[in-house]
């Protein structure tokens, strides 16, 4: 793609990896799958080594990180949304923030530079997994009949506008919420690798040709790495925090 | 079990090298169009001689068209490619796996234990406070008694005191009285001696001076300059 002189590749390349093993078969390994690994690997090595360490009074360096990640996703993702009865959950939620966290991550690692997310794989895997724990929950908690009738018929509003509210909350729980959740996730790192590659290569470009104007584009790509930081933080925060919002409500449903 | 960590960090350590190793690459091979146009040329020369014999055959340059044509497509981004599924899934259900059985219960252990450790010490901190509380109020207590007894005894020596002091006044009162009252009557009693013998003294100098008197009869002025003659010679007598 040529835009103002500057070669620019084609939006979908910039997401298109090719593999480097078992090439032509459904186990085909490209960066993307290679990301998921490191995910695992990053977060099984931070809680062996963390665990290995449990007599320490005060925490440092992976111990820290595994007790902060917990006591985050304990504190401020089950007390907040399911309360103390979710914590049968927390290995789950805190499964999922770290490997999303590190598929995220991955964006602003040099040489890496490719968050895993970006690829809809794993974003609407996870969603559906969540799909099918929540409905789980609320069947169990509630009863097939109840769960139906407090998801389709929310207690409190006026007869007449169920008429309005019940196919909109038929729709919103059983089929907009796994993928509402799996490209709010998939969107944002779409968006994040797509703003460091447009500054990369325009930085690049006009080093060649006009060099201090790539200040400028430079700036804002050391500026967008720290807020990509931020972002895939974020986005790990939120997909958790909402996946405990359905669990807690499909327990709850008073609440 | 330093030796443990140490190899499992270290073999983690080469695990994620290897990783950033292989997916470098990886990255190197997201191919540029330019390249992919090339490759598809090169591969069309081999196969068919050379490309003006690609051009000339309509079919063979609608191929090689085609082909470098597809180097611009690619899958779409937002289709879920099965593969990547494969592998997600897998490293998120292995995780878990771990999670479950060790990496979280290990950590979470951890900070129950040290929780527990802070408030067990804590109770125990609150405990020993409460005991030197205790120890101090004793210590106060003994020491306020110690302090009153020490005044009563301060109390019961100045009134033993006061007590003596008031005997030995009353003593030395009495004496003084005493001596004054002796002294008074040693006074009375040389004063009665005095005058007895005082008055002994003016009964012969009054009969010396009345022999004298009566040796010779005088006027008065002879009288009264024999008796001052008298009184004069007892006097330096």
């Amino acid at each position: 793609m040529n835009v103002l002189a500057l070669e620019f590749p084609p939006v979908n390349h910039l997401f298109d990896w090719p593999s480097i093993a078992f090439e032509g078969t459904p186990f085909a390994l490209n960066k993307v799958g290679l990301t998921y690994l490191f995910a695992m690997v990053a977060t099984m090595a931070i809680f062996a080594l963390a665990g290995a360490r449990r007599g320490r009074l005060v925490p440092a360096g992976v111990q820290h990180v595994a007790e902060s990640g917990v006591n985050f996703v304990e504190e401020s993702v089950v007390m907040q949304t399911i309360g103390p009865d979710g914590k049968k959950f927390m290995p789950f939620l805190t499964t999922m923030f770290f490997f999303i966290l590190f598929s995220n991550i991955t964006e602003v690692i040099p040489v890496w530079q490719f968050p895993a997310n970006s690829r809809m794989a794993m974003p609407i895997t996870l969603a559906l997994l969540v799909w099918v724990i929540y409905n789980f929950q609320g069947v169990k908690h509630q009863g097939p009949f109840g769960y139906l009738k407090n998801s389709l018929f929310p207690p409190g509003v006026p007869v007449f506008l169920y008429i309005i509210v019940t196919p909109i909350e038929l729709v919103s729980t059983f089929v907009v919420r796994p993928f509402s959740l799996a490209i709010r996730l998939w969107a944002n790192m779409v968006a994040g690798h797509l703003l460091l590659v447009t500054f990369a290569v325009l930085s690049a470009a006009l080093w060649d040709s006009l060099a201090p104007a790539a200040a400028l584009p430079f700036v804002m790509l050391i500026l967008m790495t720290g807020f990509e930081i931020l972002v895939s933080f974020l986005q790990a925060f939120i997909f958790t925090i909402l996946t405990a919002v359905y669990i807690g409500g499909s327990m709850h449903p008073e609440h | 079990m330093t030796h443990t960590i140490r190899r499992t960090a270290g073999a983690f350590g080469i695990a994620i090298a290897a990783f950033v190793t292989l997916a470098a690459p990886a990255g190197a091979a997201g191919e540029t169009i330019g390249g992919c146009a090339i490759e598809a040329a090169i591969y069309a020369e081999e196969a068919y001689g050379s490309l003006h014999a690609v051009e000339e055959d309509k079919e063979l340059f609608k191929k090689l068209e085609k082909e470098m044509e597809s180097c611009l497509e690619a899958p779409s981004p937002i289709i879920p490619e099965v593969d990547e599924i494969i592998w997600g899934g897998a490293a998120f259900a292995v995780l878990f796996g771990f999670m479950a059985w060790k990496g979280f219960p290990a950590v979470k252990g951890a900070m129950d234990d040290r929780a527990a450790k802070i408030a067990s010490d804590l109770d125990a901190a609150e405990k020993a406070k409460v005991d030197a509380t205790q120890v101090k109020a004793d210590h106060e207590a003994a020491l306020a008694g110690a302090k009153a007894e020490a005044n009563q005894i301060i109390e019961d020596a100045r009134q033993q005191a006061d007590q003596l002091r008031s005997e030995l006044q009353a003593r030395a009162n009495e004496e003084i009285a005493e001596m004054r009252s002796r002294a008074t009557a040693d006074i009375e009693s040389a004063r009665s001696q005095a005058l007895n013998d005082l008055r002994g003294e003016v009964a012969s100098i009054a009969v010396g001076a009345a022999e004298r008197v009566i040796q010779s009869n005088l006027d008065a002025s002879a009288q009264q300059a024999l008796v001052d003659a008298y009184i004069e010679e007892v006097a330096r007598g």
